[in-house]
């Protein structure tokens, strides 16, 4: 405390210094530690006080004397930055709603500040506009939507306050029209601006800072924006038709009176559901339909038109699988004799 | 206990007491500024010093210790010292002829002779971000009514 005396003292106070008490900060003076580093610097409403000391000799004695303290303020800096948080195109499906884009805010200015966001779903350069559903903040801070859980933003009713350097990701929740093609991106935005003001770096706010003093606009203009794709990955499917032969002797040649089992696998693949899938085989040339020979998912069918999906009319065999979702199979048999 | 404390503050009092009435009183003064870049008209960019009303982190303050005897006798072996305050990195001296502290005043050297301790207990040479403390030593004697001023820079951490 004496040294401290000798050479006067610098004072950094802060509302982060604050909180450290006196003890705490002796000791980090002791130690000529530096305070929390903060990628925008020294926090707003820091004081920076100088004084010089001197000592010098006159008339036989030492003498020591101090300068005046000299106080600046750290006014506020305004900046935030928006980040897409997901890796690339986000898949969905026909009529799905609340798909999420994922996005991260964060505060890179040096004071403790309100951010108002605005979501925009009408972007150029994608294929389709999707319904804006809400905005949602992460409040539970896990990284995923959780419905029910994580806050529902309005602007100007609980804009999220964050402090220097802290983040906080926001979920933009689309709706998406019915009937898109597979493949249809749309690309939707989410902007942050500062409530304390934006405009070209260098704009003060007078009085408006952190700590009384003024808010300054840095190189993000106080504005950030970033956007995200919605990719529509509709549901397909592909068929795969099989024969197994079986003669009237015990083996597999393909002689008259032989008779051969086809098997089709449809599978549906994609996300989302398919509407009405039906398949259809004709009865190929120079073969016979084996009556009542149809099965689905290895359950008979009858060749009528009734009441089950299969039928038979006289030259093809159909059956009719309703909406099939995908990621499953459907497998139909039937038979036929060589003639 | 309380007692004797007060009784060795109270000598101290009386000890610099008279040297301060012996006739040679130096003032100290300090002064801050910033550097800002404005605009000639031809559109080239000019360094400013004005006084600081807007500070920003990255901006760059030049401190300026204005010192003077302003009594009737010499002033000598005066020494000014000026901690680096907290929030600023220190850029370096005018005149460079200053001794440095990176350890909160406990060691003084000049720059390139002071070393900084890292905490897995090796050492590194020290910079100038390390700096804690700067003084500067006059050598010569202060004449009653002479003064200067001496000049420092730091950037706004």
């Amino acid at each position: 405390m004496l040294r401290n005396h000798i050479s006067g003292s610098s004072q950094f106070s802060g509302a982060k210094t604050r909180r450290y008490g006196v003890q705490a900060v002796l000791f980090l003076a002791a130690l000529s530690a530096s305070p929390a580093a903060y990628a925008a610097g020294t926090l707003a409403g820091t004081d920076i006080q100088n004084i010089a000391t001197a000592s010098y000799d006159s008339g036989g004695s030492t003498v020591e004397i101090q300068s005046n303290p000299v106080v600046i303020k750290v006014d506020e800096l305004l900046d935030v930055v928006v980040v897409s948080s997901d890796p690339g195109d986000v898949t969905t499906t026909n009529g799905a709603t609340d798909a999420p884009l994922t996005f991260r805010i964060t505060n890179n200015g040096n004071g403790p500040e309100y951010f108002t966001l605005t979501p925009n779903v009408v972007n150029g350069g994608d294929d389709f506009d999707p319904a804006l559903s809400q905005v949602v903040l992460d409040t539970n801070n896990n990284g995923v939507y959780d419905p029910g859980v994580d806050t529902v933003y309005v602007a100007g009713s609980n804009d999220p306050l964050l402090t220097p350097d802290q983040s906080l990701t926001v979920f933009v929740l689309n709706n998406i029209p019915a009937s898109q093609n597979n493949g249809d991106r749309a690309n939707v935005t989410l902007a942050a601006t500062a409530t304390t003001g934006t405009g070209a770096p260098g704009t003060t706010f007078a009085g408006a800072g952190e700590g009384g003093g003024n808010a300054v606009v840095g190189s993000t203009s106080a504005t950030g924006q970033a956007g995200g794709f919605l990719l529509v990955e509709a549901a397909s499917i592909a068929l795969v038709k099989s024969a197994v032969v079986a003669d009237p002797f015990g083996g597999t040649n393909p002689v008259p009176g032989a008779t051969v089992t086809y098997t089709l696998v449809a599978t549906i693949s994609g996300a989302g559901t398919l509407a009405n899938v039906a398949i259809t085989d004709p009865i190929p040339a120079s073969t016979q339909y084996v009556a009542s020979s149809m099965t689905l998912e290895g359950s008979p069918l009858t060749d009528a038109s009734d009441a089950d999906q299969g039928n038979f009319n006289g030259t093809r065999i159909a059956v009719a699988l309703g909406n099939v979702a995908a990621g499953q199979t459907r497998t139909v048999t039937f038979k036929v004799t060589i003639q | 206990m309380k007692k004797l404390i007060f009784s060795l503050v109270a000598v101290a009092a009386a000890s610099a007491a008279p040297a301060a009435w012996a006739g040679a009183p130096l003032e100290l003064k300090s002064d801050i500024f910033v550097e800002k870049q404005q605009k000639r008209p031809d559109g080239t960019l000019a360094t400013k010093l004005v006084t600081p009303n807007l500070i920003i982190p990255g901006d760059r303050l030049v401190f300026v210790v204005h010192y003077k005897n302003a009594g009737t006798i010499p002033a000598s072996n005066i020494a000014v010292t000026n901690p680096i305050p907290r929030a600023i990195s220190f850029s370096g001296t005018s005149d460079g002829n200053e001794i440095v502290s990176v350890d909160g005043g406990k060691s003084w050297g000049k720059i390139n002779q002071l070393r900084v301790s890292n905490s897995d207990g090796s050492s590194r040479a020290a910079g100038m971000a390390d700096v804690t403390h700067i003084r500067w030593t006059l050598n010569q004697t202060l004449a009653a009514g002479a003064a200067g001023k001496l000049i420092f820079r730091g950037v706004v951490k």
